[in-house]
């Protein structure tokens, strides 16, 4: 492909004096790194894979670029390959140029490469826990960026140095902080470090590949934040790769859209968001769930993201293109970026100007996946539990009521449990039949847990739960075994979820052979819950590891089904797969709950999927529900300080009027289980928190038709949080171990 | 971290007791009076006095073990059969001969494995690696004491660059001599041992140098040699730690084979001695020396897993 193609492709002149107020206008018009024409190729055992195919962009000091794109979609491994990071064995060839100023960074050896590395370009990475070396201080690490290119550098002065640095990016206690390991920090304390030692020498370039993805909503709008800050200190251009379009919105001036290798368009923020004109990017947009506003139904891209081995001949995304049709102009020519009228964006699409019709065509139930229509038979089938009508009173599938999960944190010699993690403490939720529960929390609140216990696959300390009727917590063995199969769970992870040594058929069928279903019977059963979750019947024989993410996560909801559960439980069920894909699981998942009516129990951290999916919301703070109520109430609504915290920190997909937007400071991490806050357990965090909350615990109260469990529900709408402070600091906290958040969550011990 | 050591060092005591029971124990499986196993048949009625009372046989059994352990840590373990020495001064003749080729033997397997286990890491398709995993394959299946014979033949018969066996020669006296009297032997075990140990340590290196942190190191512009030193290495030594502990405790133990092929007057050969001529509070003694270096080796290894992996400390 032409890199002159882009070159043409000038940002909109006024993108910083206009959208970004206060950033150095350093260098303006001369770009600090240009990726021309770079492929890289990998040989595998498919032949050779063209990761990334003839990529061009232009990074501007002082501005952010986002690259948005899904997984395979080569906007990693592209600056991965320009900085010589990449390291596979099975690297085949990496061209084109990388050019740092008037250096091309693919043509330097490698020792004179490294001095650039960390000095004029420096890198961010997604997971920073993993990303530090563990058996090495934090503040050692920081300091050997500084040291390596400035060999002057004395130990004393590069400690002051990082000292500064690490205040700078908020970390609390810099002095102490230097001298701990990696795994005394949480994941968003890491990332700060990451950060402090990639704007150490002020670097020309800042890349931050997915940088916080790993992260809770509250940490992520501060890391964003501090992205902001980090640019704003150094002039750097930041180069913000990410899947997340709400990230984007939120923090780039421009935006590069990559698909199978390539980049399908480029352009302003804000035309990308409004004024779309690849297919591909209006198609994501109508494929992501938002929080603003609710959609009947998700348009998702049919099909899967492309195979690199097997990229058509013509565009990429032509067999998913909702505006090709089958044009032959699509399926046999590829093409070329092609810069707009304007020269602020380009596309790489040979009907650019019929894209951001699909914007405006947002039909609600009009596209019905055919999904739907296959679905219904099986309604029918569903012969004992006849379809509840919505809105009528039901006697609820799940009624778990005061449940209670506690592990013991073993210390000492004897390895006694000498204190004991809350995870679940004392929550009442119910769910009935043909109705979706949404639980939301962060990291670490609980959420996991809870769902594990109704199916008792983690022992309950106390309360009650009820499925169908029966108590879980009492059941014995075989009753057990009963209940488990009207209460079906489909997990995070499809790709650790499925037994990899099964064809796809054989996991499907399970449960049905564990209820001694005759194998012809099962045979027909199996094809019959494929078609229903869209799968093609006669790929049964198939093992996993042939099916993308998207697929096995709809086998795992197969076999969920083979036993005829009036319950699911849905723990992060989408959380692993791309926005395309997510839409298609999502849509399916109404669609049986429609056919079936079986209760929902959908856990996620993602508050626009749980807006998309619920119809009941609970959220979580360290164990306890905080605010449970409809989802009209609770989110349009919401009273709890936690809660509009929540909201306020998820990114919008929606550039426009982001300047104005509010952002509740909420700052630190969630505290640990071991030990939480006396009284309200929120009230550390919480910008409201005045004297009786350290001393009374507030009860959930029914408030404007939900229930929250704060002292000052009724005040909060009128209450305005303080104005927008860059969650810079977050609260104090006491220096030392931290406790494993995580932990608390999946693992029923925890060593202290 | 104390609670770490603590918990260690508890764990140290309970093994070092179950094994020096058992040490202990295995005079009752042979047949006959121990006092008389110990000391053999041509015994007088004095010395078995002696013994029996050293090992309180009139008393229960758990007296009689107390007895014993009680005279062991005090420095006095019998004598021995076939000499009529005390067994203590009979293994601190030949301890410190033994410490000495364990020692250059650890020396050359370290020497040997950590740049070998590196290169094989790195470049494990290049020719130095392809040939480099030629050596480690060959160095597991070549017998040490084949290879002792071999050197022997090469080096001492023919050659005459070294002897072929020597008496012990300390290496505070005379390095130059200690030197050229346990090369030979320490050689012969080293070729095995760092085999062993370079394969672990290509292993683990090899995972760590796809590890996220390293990617950082480099993207912070380290150069390659100090990522490498300051970074991967220490990170994968963990494994390597842990093997090497063992091979050492091995060594100390004595390496029978090679000390009989060599002639060297260390532990093995004079155990190997002791059970032929079955003077057994000879092999009783030096057993339990033997169990007592590797469990205290062994409790090394953990501490120095604690200063090498901060993590370690917390739990």
């Amino acid at each position: 492909m032409s890199g002159g193609a882009l070159d043409g492709v000038v940002r909109d002149g006024n993108a910083h004096s206009g959208t970004t107020p206060g950033v150095p206008d350093r260098g303006a018009g001369q770009p600090v790194l240009r990726l021309r024409d770079l492929t890289v190729e990998f040989t595998t055992s498919a032949g050779v894979v063209r990761a990334v195919d003839g990529m061009s962009y232009d990074v501007f000091g002082g501005e952010t670029l986002g690259v948005v794109g899904e997984t395979g979609s080569g906007k990693s491994v592209s600056v991965l390959a320009a900085l010589g990071l990449l390291r596979t064995p099975n690297l085949r060839r990496v061209s084109g140029r990388a050019l740092l100023g008037d250096v091309d960074l693919l043509a330097l050896p490698e020792p004179d490469l490294r001095r650039r590395l960390g000095r004029d370009v420096a890198m961010i990475f997604q997971d920073a826990i993993s990303a530090l070396n563990p058996v090495q201080r934090v503040g050692h690490q920081i300091a050997e960026a500084l040291r390596v290119h400035d060999r002057a550098l004395s130990a004393a002065a590069a400690r002051t140095r990082v000292v500064e640095l690490l205040d700078m990016v908020g970390v609390p206690h810099p002095g102490t902080r230097y001298d701990q390991y990696p795994h005394q920090f949480s994941g968003g304390m890491c990332q700060r470090v990451m950060i402090a030692m990639a704007i150490a020498n002020r670097p020309k370039v800042l890349i931050a590949d997915e940088p916080t993805t790993a992260l809770d909503v509250s940490v992520q709008a501060q890391i964003l934040d501090l992205l902001r800050v980090a640019r704003q200190e150094t002039g750097a251009g930041v180069v913000l790769i990410t899947h997340d379009l709400g990230v984007v919105a939120e923090t780039a001036d421009r935006v590069s859209v990559t698909y199978g290798g390539r980049i399908v368009e480029a352009g302003d923020v804000t035309q990308i968001f409004t004024r779309p004109r690849h297919p591909y990017t209006a198609a994501l947009l109508g494929a992501l769930p938002r929080l603003d506003t609710a959609s009947d139904r998700l348009l998702p891209i049919p099909g899967q993201p492309p195979d690199p081995s097997e990229l058509p001949p013509g565009c990429a995304f032509a067999p998913r293109c909702p505006i090709s049709r089958g044009r032959a102009l699509c399926t046999e020519l590829r093409p070329e970026p092609v810069p707009d009228g304007g020269g602020a964006g380009a596309s790489a699409c040979h009907f650019p100007d019929e894209a951001a019709s699909l914007l405006t065509a947002r039909p609600d139930g009009e596209q019905a996946a055919p999904v739907d229509e296959r679905a219904e038979p099986a309604g029918t089938r569903e012969s004992a539990g006849a379809p509840v009508t919505a809105g009528g009173p039901a006697a609820p599938v799940l009624d778990i009521r005061e449940a209670m999960a506690r592990f013991p944190v073993r210390s000492g010699l004897l390895a006694r449990p000498s204190a004991w993690v809350h995870a679940v403490d004392g929550v009442s939720l119910r769910v009935p039949a043909g109705r979706t529960l949404g639980l939301v929390g962060e990291s670490g609140c609980g959420k996991t847990t809870l769902a594990r216990l109704v199916l008792r696959l983690v022992e309950p300390t106390g309360g009650q739960i009820m499925v169908d009727g029966d108590d879980v917590g009492k059941a014995g063995r075989s009753q057990l075994r009963r209940i488990r199969r009207r209460a079906q769970m489909v997990f995070q992870d499809p790709y650790a979820s499925l037994n990899p040594r099964l064809s796809v058929g054989d996991n499907v069928a399970e449960p049905l052979r564990l209820q001694g279903v005759p194998h012809g019977r099962r045979r027909l059963e199996v094809a019959d819950l494929f078609t229903r979750v869209g799968l093609r019947p006669e790929h049964a024989d198939r093992l996993p590891a042939q099916f993308s993410g998207g697929q096995r996560q709809r086998v795992a909801i197969a076999r969920a089904l083979a036993s005829r559960p009036g319950l699911l439980i849905l723990d992060e069920p989408v959380s692993a797969l791309d926005v395309s894909v997510q839409a298609q699981v999502l849509n399916l998942l109404a669609d049986l709950q429609r056919a079936s009516a079986m209760a929902y129990l959908f856990v996620s951290h993602d508050l626009a999927v749980i807006r998309q999916v619920a119809d009941e919301v609970a959220v979580m703070y360290l164990g306890r529900i905080v605010e449970s109520g409809s989802v009209r109430r609770v989110y349009d609504d919401p009273r709890h300080p936690y809660t509009r915290a929540l909201l306020a920190s998820v990114p919008v997909p929606d550039p426009v009027g982001r300047a104005g937007r509010r952002r509740v400071p909420l700052g630190g991490d969630v505290p640990s289980p071991v030990d939480p806050p006396s009284g309200c357990r929120f009230r550390t965090r919480c910008p409201l928190a005045a004297a009786v909350c350290a001393e009374e615990e507030p009860p959930l109260r029914l408030i404007a038709g939900g229930h929250t469990a704060c002292h000052f529900a009724e005040q909060t709408p009128g209450l305005k949080p303080a104005e927008r402070t860059p969650a810079l600091k977050p609260a104090e906290q006491t220096p030392g171990p931290e406790p494993a958040e995580r932990a608390a969550g999946q693992e029923p011990e925890v060593r202290g | 971290m104390y609670g770490y050591l603590i918990r260690r060092l508890l764990q140290f005591a309970v093994v070092l007791l179950l094994g020096s029971i058992a040490v202990w124990g295995f005079t009752f499986a042979l047949p006959g009076d121990p006092a008389t196993v110990l000391l053999g048949p041509d015994a007088s009625e004095a010395e078995l006095a002696a013994t029996r009372d050293r090992l309180g046989l009139g008393g229960s059994v758990v007296e009689q073990y107390v007895s014993w352990i009680g005279h062991a840590v005090a420095g006095d373990l019998g004598s021995s059969y076939y000499s009529g020495q005390p067994v203590v001064s009979e293994l601190l003749d030949r301890i410190p001969a033994t410490v000495q080729l364990a020692g250059l033997a650890m020396a050359l397997t370290l020497l040997i494995a950590v740049p070998v286990g590196t290169a094989v890491a790195l470049w494990p398709r290049s020719v130095v690696g392809r040939t480099l995993q030629g050596y480690l394959t060959a160095g597991l299946a070549v017998p040490a004491f084949w290879l002792g014979l071999l050197l022997i033949i090469v080096l001492a018969v023919q050659l005459r660059w070294l002897p072929a066996s020597s008496d012990f020669v300390p290496l505070w006296r005379d390095p130059g001599g200690a030197l050229t009297a346990t090369i030979l032997p320490a050689s012969a075990i080293a070729v095995h041992t760092s085999s062993v140990t370079a394969r672990f340590l290509a292993t683990s290196l090899g995972e760590v140098m796809g590890k996220d942190y390293i990617r950082t190191a480099r993207a912070k512009g380290v150069p390659e040699r100090d990522v490498i030193r300051r970074h991967a290495l220490r990170n994968a030594s963990l494994p390597t730690v842990t093997i090497v502990g063992l091979q050492l405790g091995g060594f100390l133990g004595g390496t029978v084979v090679i000390e009989a092929v060599f002639n060297y007057p260390g532990l093995g050969r004079l155990l190997y001695t002791a059970i032929g001529e079955r003077d057994y509070s000879l092999v009783q003694g030096g057993v339990l020396f033997v169990v007592a270096t590797f469990v205290l080796l062994n409790l090394l290894v953990d501490v120095f897993y604690a200063v090498l992996d901060p993590r370690i400390r917390l739990t």
